[in-house]
């Protein structure tokens, strides 16, 4: 084939997936976007009757809200691994996957984001997070690490949704030539007049350099600033010095499952499989495997560190959290994050695109009820054996972490329909080498 | 007048380009619309380093220094002594001011890139010059090269 011809065909491929789509996109769509008005319903519940209608109680008050809000932040992550470290890296085979995980980043951020608020309980006084002069003549706290978060998640957000677009940028501009009407008009304005002049190209290639070198530093900060919420405090379980580089690899560790899942039908659905091949899959899966050996080792590191210790109540949560009312979750936790994964080892599973499903949903279960042992044990079992107790999720939490998932799963389908999900000129450059 | 060259492949846009510098005709005077980034372009041309880098650092260090500023300010506006810790507490703070570095660092960044390119270019919104799939050079005519020039000079 020709390079014009293969220009044409991504163009046409990339761009013909945004076309019309089939009932089984329809379907998908209504079923995210029921879970998600679910949840909103679930919320403004929540919202009116009190915060009594969450499971959350002495002495566990931090529960499914702000596991999830860590899961969330870990999800993103790997966005930002895959689009910019690997560009770095000059990985190549990023470009099959960098666009969806910069979406999947930034809706990942933005549903995140919604759990301090909805954790927060009085969801209008959410502004006194935030550093202006009031009439209550007073400033933020600095020196605490839930003000750190409010700076590091809402940075990760701007910079995501920088990169996010500029790197969509040509790409709009290739979209504005093949539809028309009211959609010919967006991306006409959103595209900004862009043509591709050696001068813009020249200025862009510097731009997003510099956007993936501002983007590596900020993806360990903000999961760093995340595990310090944890461990700031002197709660055991979470006081250790292991947990910012733990949670970081734990973050890319899910990310990189959660591409998996959403690219895997997505592909499928798109007819993208020439562009997402069965190649890139096992380069993933390699970084799958990487990151599960570190979050591994950090398993063993955190409990040899307890068990050599000497510290009485960092030992007991930890053998509360092996043996104690949580005993399942945590073998559950362990089979899904550290034995399945070791399969990978296998050539044969790495090429298994259905196999990669699979371990890529158990490995979202497994990092989710990571967050979960860690958040709700520790709490659970604290120094005063008088104030132990234990917590169970209510159906009003529940149905507001179901929303969460309908409401990315929901924002995530909309986008793969609306803006190009591969990144046309970076794929048209390769395709030329 | 100017002349346009419409080229299928990279290689035969290139050979162009370099043929053209060669021939004396002024990089100023050639305008090239390509469907992804090719470097070579900008070493026949021989277009300066782009400027933005400036603007990246300059955003950093701003981003950096004003955060600590208004961390200190807001400190000693209303202190709150909490904890037994230091009022100052740098290592807290630079976590701060880290986040924020990045933050307007980016933004900067992203104004800069807007501004160099000039983008966006609302006559160019609407009518943009569509190179689709393949590579083009524009050479503008020596009178629309002296306009050309002209505008830049001011």
């Amino acid at each position: 084939m020709s390079l014009k011809l293969f220009y044409d065909q991504v163009e046409q491929d990339v761009l013909g997936a945004m076309r019309k789509p089939k009932p089984v996109y329809w379907i998908a769509l209504a079923v995210s976007a029921l879970a998600f008005a679910g949840g909103l319903s679930a919320w403004a519940y929540q919202i009116f009757t009190g915060m009594g209608v969450a499971g959350i109680n002495h002495p566990v008050g931090w529960g499914v809200y702000i596991t999830n809000f860590v899961f969330w932040v870990g999800i993103a992550h790997s966005g930002t691994l895959i689009s910019a470290v690997l560009f770095l890296f000059r990985a190549q085979f990023r470009s099959a996957f960098n666009r969806i995980a910069e979406a999947m980043t930034v809706i990942a951020v933005l549903t995140a984001g919604l759990y301090p608020l909805i954790h927060l309980g009085r969801v209008w006084r959410f502004y006194y997070l935030l550093p202006y002069p009031n009439q209550r003549q007073l400033w933020v706290n600095f020196r605490s690490p839930l003000i750190w978060d409010v700076f590091a998640v809402s940075t990760y957000l701007t910079i995501s949704l920088i990169f996010f677009y500029v790197g969509m940028i040509p790409d709009l501009a290739a979209a504005r030539r093949h539809f028309t009407g009211i959609r010919h008009w967006v991306y006409k304005t959103l595209s900004l007049g862009w043509e591709g002049t050696t001068n813009q190209w020249r200025h862009y290639n510097r731009l997003y350099i510099f956007l993936a070198a501002f983007a590596t530093p900020l993806v360990v900060s903000v999961h760093s600033v995340v595990s310090w919420d944890f461990a700031m405090s002197i709660v055991p379980g979470w006081h250790s010095t292991i947990f910012a580089p733990y949670f970081v690899a734990g973050a890319i560790f899910s990310g990189t499952a959660m591409v998996m899942t959403l690219t895997i039908p997505m592909r499928k659905i798109l007819k993208l499989e020439k562009y997402i091949t069965v190649n890139h899959y096992e380069k993933l899966a390699k970084v799958l495997l990487f990151t599960a050996l570190i979050v591994s080792f950090s398993y063993i590191v955190e409990i040899l560190l307890a068990a050599y210790s000497g510290n009485v109540f960092e030992a007991t949560v930890f053998k509360y959290r092996m043996t104690g009312h949580y005993r399942f979750l945590f073998w559950l936790m362990m089979f899904c994050n550290v034995l399945l994964p070791l399969s990978l080892f296998i050539k044969k599973l790495r090429r298994n695109i259905k196999y990669l499903f699979i371990l890529s949903l158990f490995v979202n279960v497994g990092m989710w009820l990571e967050r979960f042992n860690i958040i709700v044990t520790s709490l659970a079992k604290e120094f005063n054996p008088y104030s132990w107790g234990t917590y169970t999720p209510s159906i009003v939490e529940v149905a507001i972490t179901i929303g969460s998932f309908g409401m990315f799963f929901t924002f995530f389908l909309i986008f793969s329909k609306v803006l190009p999900v591969l990144s046309i000129s970076e794929i048209k450059e390769q395709g030329n080498e | 007048m100017s002349k346009e060259y419409t080229y299928d492949t990279r290689e035969a846009f290139l050979e162009k380009l370099e043929a053209m510098t060669t021939a004396g005709v002024k990089p100023e005077a050639i305008t090239t619309l390509t469907p992804f980034h090719v470097h070579e372009a900008e070493h026949i041309l021989k277009t300066k380093p782009s400027a933005l880098r400036f603007f990246t650092l300059f955003g950093a260090l701003a981003g950096f220094f004003l955060s600590f500023a208004f961390i200190l300010f807001t400190v000693f506006d209303w202190p709150l002594i909490t904890g037994g810790k230091p009022l100052i507490s740098i290592p807290a703070f630079i976590i701060v001011a880290f986040e924020c570095t990045i933050l307007i660092g980016g933004i900067v960044s992203l104004l800069g890139f807007l501004h160099l390119s000039r983008l966006p270019d609302i006559k160019r919104v609407f009518e943009p010059r569509e190179c689709g799939s393949q590579f083009i050079i524009i050479e503008e005519s020596a009178t629309d090269s002296h306009r050309l020039s002209q505008e830049e000079e001011k």
